[in-house]
């Protein structure tokens, strides 16, 4: 067991975690950055490029993940889970637990030469299950830290990867290892997770191969994808009409989510315009209820599509079926026009939500919102404290918002938390 | 550093000990290698001589296009088969040891 | 390619071996889906002194940098030229990586492939390689005859103003205040709060503004680091961060809280209350709601005739001072904030039928309503309203008139759609018989607890109505002998196209936000604007609180429309970032400032008198020879590096650090060079 001093501990290192921490530790804070996954990136690591500036988005988000590994003041904790959360004299005492990864990282190049050498391939996340990587791999190229990581529910202990690592870096007798972190304040930057594709029976997502998720989509359009090209994932045909159903997971009283998810609109007009630079002969449907570009430079965005021959099809999308050519049949009520017709497409993307990610809030208990994220009981006075005096959240913890909100809010919850620590604590770490 | 380690013999013996240990999930794995070994077996020899589509080679080895296609996008990103231009709407896909000839 | 077709310059240090790394930069597909990289970096790698190329599909990765690093440790490499996205991206993320191999941060070259290439020329792979290989050699020509140097190193004072006292600046001051920084907040109104002060209930929650704000202004009332000006203004600006030399002008209160009461009542002459927005008349001597702070009433001193006021047998004149202070400030928060969308004359009937108004006059119209009042406008009944969104926002060029500079305001307000309807479901429960109407185009009902309240209208008995941006409603008077004094009519897509034509007593239209006045302060601190006219981050995403000139930061709506929750958001942001910069006591400034080579210079001036900044470049006496000479000196901290004086000297002894014009010269060279090679692979 180890134990840890640190003036804040952050949970999550997604963009609004490692913006807050890199926050802190530039004010000279000592930081420890606590991410469940091997790797920090978040959801934004996946993306291809971001809106509206079209940005690649690992020309954002790499540098910000390489700027918290080599912080002095920041110390990371990846592919770790919150085991406890205890209030203790002058902040929390927070049990930690580091999965292992049967790699010691500390001895891992990165070279990837035991992934290479691993038989079994594997379904990877990170290209939401479309792509493949092995069962011992470097979780995605810009991985941080770069270091590889062994599954051991799909390895047949072959020892192949062992042998080849020049590092001498492979342990398959690694253990679990708990860190005791007392910290004077916390930011839960837990992020959020995609509507489940499947959650709406009537859209068929899950069961329709050519029914897909945004991110599936982002990672057709990253340089890195799976397919290397945008393809449909049934069949491998490049398609040629595709079609967005907005609201597909948000907004639905059915489903519980009441809530508008903020950035499906955005996202939808930022992939269609991808597609018509990657497959300029594509037609690109998307059907809407109301269209939501609020943010700064996203209505010139939207008129741009727009311009751009994107179709906008206000209606509501009733189901979706498949024809015999494995073709998304979507059936839609034009709501401008009171009638319902069925529109044929190669594929479809359900414009999926933001629901609260689950695991490391329930550890905290901290009170929820009537949306189960994160309750912010003064939102109009201290927008990023939680009800828990000395707990900050930031980013989509605190209910879905798009890349530029979440990092103001985690640069506030770390002004927060900054203040926090020097009227709580006599003495900060950083003295 | 386990007991594990400090007890085994020889690599080999540790190896054999947690083979042992894990052994519900290392025979899972083992199955999913056969079936993968089969796979790309079938496929290889399929796109071997000349480039195919991918409902090509699903409906040659009798296994779902989507199965076909994860399956290609994996040998791809480990440099096993490569694209070769397109039929139609699909991309064609070779054995990369003999596209590269 | 023969060697020889690159003009030798005298290497940067002499006997030091040159060894340049030379990267290209796939930028994740941006650069090598046009450019072809491979090709780049073959040719470039036959230039002189090139001991390595690379490629990589980002170099800004921690990958991408631990390649350079290791190149640097292993090879050598003591000059690194990388060609990839915009400098101002990735130019500072290269440098730490460069530092960190242990090479001086400056014998780097960042050449921007990307913007002036790849992004420009998408259409011809083979003129943008070309012009990759052109761009990036003479990235290299310079690199060679790059010098170690080091950044200039400044106290910082621990110090920071605010300008706006309205939500944002009070934040952004406390949050400041509260990281032990001291803070001047200047606010050009008499009275702190702003345009939060007038509304009478905020979303989502309905709490009361005022009180929110009473509660934030007395905790930065009673903390001991900040004060706060009011009536005062920022004149002038000198200096830069970490040293910003502001004078601040400053209106006299004219009023002594003894006789206020007596003076305030006396006072008989008034003027439009822009507290109401022009619904109600207020005295020159006023408070603009009890509560207020200061609670010292303020003379309206643009208005004030200077007659005098009589109390208790006294004539009193009053009388405004102007005084001025000079302060340092570190760093500065721009916090402006927003004025409502004026509409024009005409624009849905406003300011030519008078039973058209904003949706910020019908909150004040309300909020002096009395409770159990019923709904009236100019002492008639208002039996139905209607609210129209999008009034100057998300306008279309061609379609909406322009304003005075010419242009639309083609954004969205973001606060509006919720804005409306909380009206609407208030306006519901205090008149039960009230038909409601909202004409929209799409319900922007983004926030948490927002849907909320549009479902809360929807079963409110509020009729929608949905109208094309393109084909906006026309408000119209009413013909004499109407039931109603106005028609509104709509296109309406709820009801599949259909003409209506609305008869209502009121209609109030939910005004989009404009960025307030502040040319003087753009050009005091030389920051930037978007083409919303709002002012301008230095990147949306890595720098989103942050302007271009370093150490000034922007907090709420003078960045953009925002909500109140979203300003306060903004607000502690910029104060996180105030705090880093200034928390050591120390800024670092970037050392491409004018460097005076004292033997060659004669000592002629001709530089002192194209220098533009004050102090920048100075002769002083030196003894030579037992002679009394005079040379330029710089000072580096006032130095900008323009160039102007580089340019002014007659016998080239000024260059500006690490942009000499040897380098230029190597460059241009470069650029314009045959490439025997080159052309031989493309033709």
């Amino acid at each position: 067991m180890e134990n840890l001093q640190v003036d804040a501990l952050v949970v999550g290192g997604g963009i609004a975690g490692m913006q807050a921490a890199l926050d802190l530790a530039d004010q000279g804070f000592k930081v420890v950055l606590v991410e469940r996954e091997p790797s920090i990136g978040g959801k934004m690591i996946t993306l291809s490029k971001v809106f509206p500036t079209l940005d690649c988005c690992s020309c954002i988000t790499t540098p910000k993940m390489s700027s918290v590994a080599h912080h002095p003041n920041i110390q990371l904790l990846t592919y770790c889970e919150l085991q406890s959360v205890t209030e203790a004299a002058e902040g929390f005492r927070v049990g930690v637990m580091q999965k292992p990864r049967y790699v010691d990282a500390s001895k891992c190049t990165g070279c990837r030469n035991c992934e290479y050498e691993c038989p079994i391939t594997v379904p990877s996340p990170f290209d939401r299950g479309l792509g493949a990587y092995r069962a011992i791999r470097v979780p995605f190229s810009t991985a941080v830290p770069q270091a590889a990581v062994l599954d051991m529910e799909n390895c047949i202990l072959c020892g192949k990867c062992e042998k080849i690592c020049a590092a001498n870096a492979v342990d398959f007798t690694q253990q679990p290892e708990t860190f005791d972190i007392h910290a004077a304040t916390l930011i839960m930057a837990s992020g959020f997770e995609l509507t489940p594709l499947n959650a709406k029976k009537e859209y068929g997502g899950g069961a329709l191969r050519n029914v897909i998720d945004p991110l599936m989509m982002e990672r057709f359009l990253a340089p890195t994808g799976p397919y290397g090209r945008v393809l449909r994932p049934g069949d491998g045909k490049e398609p040629t009409s595709i079609a967005y159903v907005q609201c597909a997971g948000s907004r639905d009283t059915t489903l519980g989510v009441e809530y508008c998810s903020r950035v499906c609109c955005m996202y939808a007009i930022k992939q269609a315009m991808l597609i018509s630079g990657a497959l300029p002969l594509a037609e690109i449907t998307i059907y809407y209820m109301d269209i939501r570009t609020f943010g700064k430079g996203y209505e010139q965005f939207y008129q741009n599509a727009q311009a751009m021959g994107v179709e906008f099809v206000r209606g509501k999308v009733a189901s979706i079926r498949e024809d015999a050519e494995q073709n998304p049949v979507v059936k839609v009520e034009l709501t401008e026009e009171s009638r319902t017709v069925e529109r044929t497409h190669d594929l479809v993307v359900l414009s999926l939500g933001m629901l609260p990610a689950t695991g490391s809030n329930e550890i905290l208990g901290l009170p929820l919102g009537t949306d189960k994220f994160i309750a912010v009981p003064a939102p109009n006075a201290s927008p990023c404290a939680t009800a828990q005096p000395g707990v900050f959240v930031a980013g989509t913890a605190m209910g879905p918002m798009d890349i530029v909100d979440s990092i103001v809010t985690a640069s506030a919850a770390a002004a927060a938390a900054s203040a926090y620590i020097r009227e709580h604590q006599k003495e900060a770490v950083y003295a | 550093m386990s007991e594990l380690k400090v007890e085994a013999k020889s690599r080999s013996e540790m190896l054999k000990q947690l083979r042992e240990a894990h052994a519900v999930t290392v025979e899972q794995a083992q199955g999913l290698l056969r079936a993968q070994k089969q796979m790309h077996q079938s496929i290889c020899k399929f796109i071997r001589e000349n480039p195919k589509t991918v409902p090509e080679i699903a409906a040659a080895i009798g296994k779902p296009t989507h199965e076909v296609l994860w399956f290609i996008a994996a040998s791809k990103k480990y440099g096993l088969v490569v694209e070769v231009g397109m039929c139609g709407d699909y991309p064609l896909y070779q054995r990369a040891k003999e596209a590269q000839e | 390619m023969p060697e020889n077709s690159v003009p030798e310059n005298n290497p940067a240090s002499a006997g030091e071996e040159i060894r340049v790394g030379v990267y290209t930069c796939h930028c994740g597909g941006n650069i090598s889906h046009v450019v072809q990289c491979e090709q780049v970096a073959k040719l470039l790698g036959k230039l002189p002194d090139v001991v390595v190329t690379r490629t990589d599909p980002s170099f800004c990765s921690d990958t991408g940098q631990a390649i350079i690093e290791q190149d640097i440790k292993e090879l050598g490499i003591n000059r690194v030229v990388i060609g990839a996205c915009a400098p101002s991206l990735h130019e500072q993320t290269f440098r730490g990586a460069v530092t960190r191999a242990g090479l001086n941060p400056y014998l780097y070259q960042h050449v921007g492939i990307r913007e002036q290439d790849s992004w420009v020329h998408s259409s011809d792979h083979e003129g943008a390689t070309e012009k990759a290989v052109r761009l990036m050699a003479a990235g290299v020509a310079k690199a060679r005859l790059l010098t170690p140097l080091a950044p200039i190193r400044l106290s910082a004072e621990k110090q920071a103003l605010v300008i706006g006292g309205g939500v944002a600046g009070l934040r952004s001051a406390l949050d400041i205040a509260r990281q032990g920084i001291r803070v001047t907040l200047v606010e050009k109104s008499p009275f702190l709060g702003g345009r939060m002060g007038q509304l009478e209930s905020v979303f989502p929650l309905d709490e009361d503004p005022r009180q929110l704000l009473h509660d934030l202004i007395q905790e930065l009332a009673a903390h001991p680091g900040i004060t706060v000006l009011t009536q005062a203004e920022v004149t002038a600006v000198f200096g830069y961060v970490g040293n910003f030399n502001v004078q601040v002008t400053q209106h006299a209160r004219g009023i002594n809280d003894d006789i206020a009461e007596a003076l305030m009542a006396a006072c008989t002459q008034e003027t439009t209350d822009e507290f109401n927005y022009g619904l109600t008349r207020r005295k020159v001597i006023y408070r603009p709601y009890p509560g207020c702070y200061p609670a010292t009433p303020a003379v309206d001193w643009e208005h004030y005739n200077g007659e005098p006021i009589h109390v208790n047998g006294e004539s009193i004149v009053l009388k405004d001072e102007l005084q001025t202070y000079e302060l340092t400030a570190g760093a500065v928060v721009l916090a402006t904030g927003f004025n409502p969308y004026e509409p024009h004359q005409g624009e849905y009937g406003y300011s030519e039928i008078p039973q058209v108004i904003t949706l910020p006059q019908l909150i004040r119209h309300l909020a002096l309503l009395k409770d159990g009042d019923e709904l009236t406008w100019n002492s008639s009944p208002v039996r139905d309203i209607a609210l129209i969104h999008c009034v100057g926002s998300r306008e279309l060029d061609g379609v909406h008139e322009p304003q005075a500079d010419g242009q639309v305001n083609n954004y969205c307000s973001r606060v509006c759609c919720t804005a409306s309807l909380h009206m609407a479901v208030e306006l519901r429960q205090r008149f039960p018989k009230l038909n409601l109407y909202e004409l929209y185009q799409d319900i922007r009902t983004y926030g948490r607890g927002h849907e909320e309240i549009y479902r809360h209208a929807q079963s409110s008995m509020v009729r929608f109505l949905r109208y094309h941006g393109d084909e906006r409603p026309e408000v119209i008077a009413a013909p004499d002998g109407d039931t109603h004094p106005v028609l509104v009519r709509v296109k309406d897509y709820l009801t599949y196209g259909e003409e209506m034509e609305v008869p209502v007593d009121l209609v109030a239209l939910a005004v989009g936000m404009m960025p307030r006045q502040v040319d003087d302060l753009v050009n005091m601190f030389k920051v930037a604007r978007g083409a919303d006219r709002f002012l301008l981050e230095a990147h949306p995403k890595l720098r989103p609180v942050e302007m271009a000139v370093r150490g000034i930061v922007l907090a709420g709506t003078a960045q953009g429309p925002m909500n109140l929750q979203e300003s306060l958001s903004a607000a502690s942001a910029a104060a996180a970032k105030v705090a880093a910069l200034l928390g050591q006591g120390w800024v670092e400034l970037p050392p491409f400032v004018a460097h005076v080579n004292l033997t060659k210079c004669n000592g002629a001036g001709a530089c002192v008198k194209a220098c533009r900044e004050d102090g920048a470049i100075t002769l002083q006496t030196f003894i030579e020879d037992g002679h009394e000479v005079q040379r330029a000196v710089v000072t580096p901290a006032n130095c900008t590096g323009c160039g102007a004086c580089v340019g002014a000297c007659p016998n080239r002894a000024i260059d500006v650090q690490a942009w000499t014009l040897a380098q230029y010269e190597a460059m241009v060279d470069a650029i314009a060079m045959e490439y025997p090679a080159f052309v031989e692979i493309y033709r």
